[in-house]
C-alpha cells in the first residue's frame, strides 16, 4: 500500500512564501501608515509657524512709518544667511520700491490669509525659483508690502524622511522575505523528514518513530503521533497473538475430527460404527465453529455502537433467572449457588447481553468450583446503581493471571482440563464495556476463590 | 406435501437446504435473487419462505415488508450470518417468525421449519392434554395419569411449551429461546440439566418415557403408544 505524501511539498512552499510575502507586505504598509500619520501633522503644524511668523512681520512693517519701514525692511533682509527670507515693496503701479521679489505675484491678494506661491528671487546671488509662504497688505500710501518665507526646506525634510524609510524599508524587507524562505525550508525539511519515516512505517516498519526535537509545536505532534504508533504497535502485536491462538486452539479440535473419520472409514465394520464416529467428528466439528461463533460475536459486540435497542433492564428479574438457570447445575456438581437479590434496580441495556455476560461468570462459576463449593451469586445497591457480583471457593486466579483472563482465548494452564474455549470472560469484558459499565476480577481476600464484579455504571469520578 | 420457498444466493447452501429438505418431503422452490424471490412470494404458493437477510438486488429484510404490506401471511425463518441481537430484532421486526444465525446445524433448521408451519392454533382452553399428560393452566397443576407431578415453575413452562408442541422436534436453543425467553445459545449442558429434571418428574420408573431425546438435535414429548 502507498499513501500519497501527507504534505503536497511544493503546494506547501508556495503556502509558506505566500504567507511571508503577505506577513510582510503588511509590516510595509504599516511603516508607510506610521510616517505619514508623523509626517503630515507635523508639515502641517511647520507650516502654520511659518505663515504666523510672516503675519506678525508684515503686521509690525506695515505699523511703522514709511521710513522707518524702510529701515527694517532692509535690516530684516541683510540678516539671512539662508536666503529663506522674501521681501517686497511695491508702488502703486505694482514696480518695486525695494526688496528681493522679482514681480508683484499677480494671484496674490492684499489683507488674505498667507498663501503657498512659487516665485522670482533676485538678489546678489542672482535669481531663483523659490516656494514660499507669502503674505501682502496694501499700505495707507497706495504701496503693497509682501513678507514671504522660502518653504523648500520643508520639502528637503520630506525628501529626507523618504530616503530615511527607503534605507529602512527596504533592508527590513528583504530580511522578512530571507526569514520567510528560511522557514519555509525548515519546515519543509522536517515535513521531508517526516514523510520519508511515515512512508517507512507504512512500507511495514512499525517500530519506526517521528524524530522529538525542535520548537514546540513540531515536537508536539510527533510526540503524539509516537504515542499513537506505541498504541498501534501494541495493538497488532495482540492482534497477531491472537491469530496464533486461534490456529493453534483450532488446530487441536479439527485434528480430532479428521482422526475419528478416517478410522471410522478404516474400521468400522458396519452402519452403525459409521454414523457413531461421524456422530464424535461433528461434536468435533461443533466445538470448532463455537469458537470462531463466539470469537465472531465478541467481535461485533465491540464494534457495535451503543444499541438503540437499548431498554430498562430489571436486574433483580435478571440475576434470578440466572440462578435459577444454573441452580441445577451446581447441585448436580455438589456446589451450592446462593442466590441474593432483593434491591429493585433498573438499568439501561440490552437484557439479552447482560443476562449472557451474568450466566458467562456463574458458568466460570460452577466450572472452577471444586464439590461441595460455594457460589454466591448477589445484587446489591452502589450509590443509584447495581453491582452483580459473582464469588466462588474455586482456584482463583494467580495476581500475575489478572489481567490476561480477559484476553481473547487465555486459560489458565490449570483450566487447560476443563471444556471451553477461553471466550467467556473476553465476551463479559466486550458486553460490559458496550454498556460503558465497569468489571473486575480480583481474588478473594484472605481466601481461596475469585470475585467477579459488574458495576452498572460509569467509573466512579465521572459522574452519571 | 409442505412447499417450501427457499430464497438464497448461496448456491452452496441451497443445494444442501434443498436436500435436506426434499429428503424429508417437502417441495422446494429456489430463488437465487431478491426480485425473483419477491416474485414467488407474491405468487403465495408456498407454506413457509426461508429468505437470506442479504441477497443481491432487494435485501431479505425488504422482501419480508413488502410481502407483509401486501397481506402475505406465510410465516418466514429469516436465515442471517449477522447474529447480533440488534439484526435479530431488525428481522423479527420486518415481519419474520423466527431467526436462524448462520453457521446452523440443519436438524435446527428442519426443526424450525416444523415449529413454523405446525404452529399450535390460538388455543383458549385452560387445559392441555397429551396422552396421560394433563395440564391445568389455571391451576397451574399437572398430573400424570391423575399422579400429581410437583413442578417448579420453570419446569411448569417447559412442560407447558413441550405439551403445545407435541411430537414435534424441539431444539435446545428453542426451548432456551421460548421458555427462559433470552437470546442466547447456552454453552454446557444446561437445558439438558433442566429437561433431565423435568424428564424424572413426568417419567416415573415403570411408566413409558414420553420426553425423548433425538440424539444431536434435541427433544420431543410423545404420547406412549
Amino acid at each position: 500500500m502507498r499513501l500519497p505524501e501527507f504534505v503536497r511539498t511544493s503546494e506547501f512552499r508556495r503556502t509558506i512564501l505566500r504567507g511571508t510575502m503577505v506577513a510582510t507586505g503588511a509590516f510595509a504598509l504599516c511603516v508607510l501608515l506610521i510616517i505619514a500619520v508623523i509626517y503630515r501633522p507635523t508639515s502641517r503644524y511647520l507650516t502654520a509657524s511659518v505663515d504666523q511668523l510672516i503675519t506678525e512681520r508684515i503686521d509690525a512693517f506695515s505699523k511703522l512709518p514709511p521710513e522707518q519701514r524702510l529701515q527694517a525692511l532692509q535690516q530684516h533682509l541683510t540678516a539671512d544667511p539662508r536666503r529663506v527670507k522674501l521681501v517686497g515693496l511695491f508702488d502703486a503701479q505694482g514696480n518695486r520700491i525695494l526688496g528681493n521679489v522679482e514681480s508683484l505675484p499677480r494671484d496674490l491678494k492684499a489683507d488674505a490669509p498667507a498663501l503657498q506661491l512659487s516665485m522670482m528671487r533676485i538678489d546678489a546671488v542672482g535669481r531663483e525659483q523659490q516656494t514660499a509662504r507669502v503674505v501682502a497688505r496694501k499700505l495707507d500710501n497706495g504701496q503693497t508690502l509682501i513678507v514671504g518665507r522660502n518653504i523648500d526646506e520643508l520639502s528637503e525634510v520630506e525628501t529626507t524622511v523618504e530616503r530615511a524609510v527607503a534605507w529602512g524599508l527596504i533592508p527590513a524587507l528583504c530580511l522578512g522575505s530571507l526569514f520567510g524562505a528560511f522557514l519555509s525550508i525548515r519546515t519543509q525539511q522536517r515535513l521531508d523528514e517526516y514523510n520519508r519515516r511515515i512512508q517507512r512505517i507504512v512500507a511495514g516498519e512499525l517500530r519506526e518513530r517521528l524524530p522529538v526535537q525542535g520548537g514546540a509545536p513540531f515536537s508536539e505532534l510527533a510526540r503524539l503521533i509516537n504515542g499513537m504508533l506505541d498504541e498501534i504497535e501494541d495493538l497488532l502485536r495482540s492482534v497477531a497473538g491472537v491469530g496464533d491462538d486461534i490456529a493453534h486452539d483450532l488446530r487441536t479440535p479439527l485434528t480430532n475430527v479428521r482422526m475419528t473419520l478416517e478410522s471410522g472409514r478404516n474400521k468400522a465394520s458396519n452402519l452403525d460404527e459409521l454414523k457413531a464416529a461421524v456422530d464424535r467428528a461433528i461434536a468435533g466439528l461443533d466445538q470448532s465453529l463455537t469458537m470462531v461463533t463466539a470469537l465472531l460475536r465478541i467481535a461485533e459486540i465491540e464494534h457495535s455502537r451503543r444499541l438503540e435497542g437499548f431498554r430498562d433492564v430489571e436486574l433483580v428479574e435478571l440475576i434470578r433467572d440466572v440462578g435459577e438457570l444454573y441452580d441445577p447445575m451446581a447441585r448436580d456438581k455438589g456446589v451450592t449457588l446462593a442466590l441474593e437479590a432483593q434491591e429493585a434496580i433498573v438499568v439501561q441495556g440490552d437484557r439479552d447481553l447482560l443476562f449472557e455476560a451474568v450466566a458467562n461468570l456463574v458458568d466460570n462459576a460452577v466450572k472452577f468450583t471444586p464439590e461441595c463449593g460455594h457460589i454466591e451469586l448477589k445484587l446489591s445497591r452502589s450509590g443509584n446503581t447495581g453491582v452483580v457480583r459473582v464469588s466462588d471457593t474455586g482456584r482463583g486466579i494467580a495476581p500475575g493471571e489478572r489481567d490476561l483472563v480477559t484476553r481473547r482465548f487465555y486459560r489458565s494452564d490449570k483450566s487447560r482440563g476443563e471444556p471451553g474455549v477461553g471466550l467467556g470472560l473476553s465476551l463479559v469484558l466486550a458486553i460490559v464495556k458496550l454498556h460503558g459499565f465497569q468489571f473486575t476480577i480480583s481474588p478473594v481476600p484472605g481466601g481461596r476463590g475469585c470475585v467477579a464484579e459488574i458495576v452498572c455504571g460509569p467509573a466512579a469520578g465521572q459522574g452519571s | 406435501m409442505p412447499k417450501v420457498l427457499l430464497i438464497e444466493d448461496h448456491d452452496e447452501t441451497a443445494k444442501q437446504i434443498t436436500a435436506e429438505l426434499a429428503g424429508r418431503g417437502y417441495e422446494v422452490d429456489r430463488a437465487a435473487t431478491g426480485i425473483e424471490g419477491l416474485d414467488k412470494a407474491r405468487a403465495a404458493e408456498a407454506d413457509i419462505m426461508i429468505v437470506d437477510r442479504l441477497l443481491p438486488g432487494i435485501d431479505g429484510l425488504t422482501i419480508i415488508e413488502v410481502a407483509r404490506q401486501e397481506q402475505i401471511r406465510t410465516p418466514v425463518l429469516v436465515l442471517s450470518a449477522l447474529g447480533a441481537v440488534d439484526e435479530r430484532v431488525r428481522g423479527l421486526r420486518a415481519g419474520g417468525d423466527d431467526y436462524l444465525t448462520k453457521p446452523f446445524a440443519i436438524l435446527e433448521l428442519i426443526a424450525r421449519i416444523e415449529a413454523l408451519l405446525r404452529r399450535p392454533p390460538e388455543n383458549r382452553d385452560t387445559v392441555l392434554r397429551v396422552g396421560p399428560l394433563e395440564l391445568d393452566l389455571l391451576e397451574r397443576a399437572a398430573t400424570r395419569d391423575g399422579q400429581p407431578l410437583d413442578l417448579l415453575p420453570r419446569e411448569f413452562r417447559l412442560l407447558e411449551y413441550m405439551m403445545r408442541r407435541a411430537d414435534q422436534l424441539l431444539t435446545r436453543a428453542m426451548l432456551f429461546e421460548e421458555v427462559w425467553n433470552y437470546k442466547f445459545v447456552p454453552h454446557s449442558n444446561l437445558v439438558d440439566v433442566h429437561m433431565g429434571r423435568l424428564r424424572r418428574k413426568v417419567d416415573p420408573p415403570g411408566q413409558p418415557p414420553m420426553i425423548l431425546n433425538v440424539r444431536g438435535a434435541g427433544f420431543v414429548l410423545r404420547a406412549p403408544s
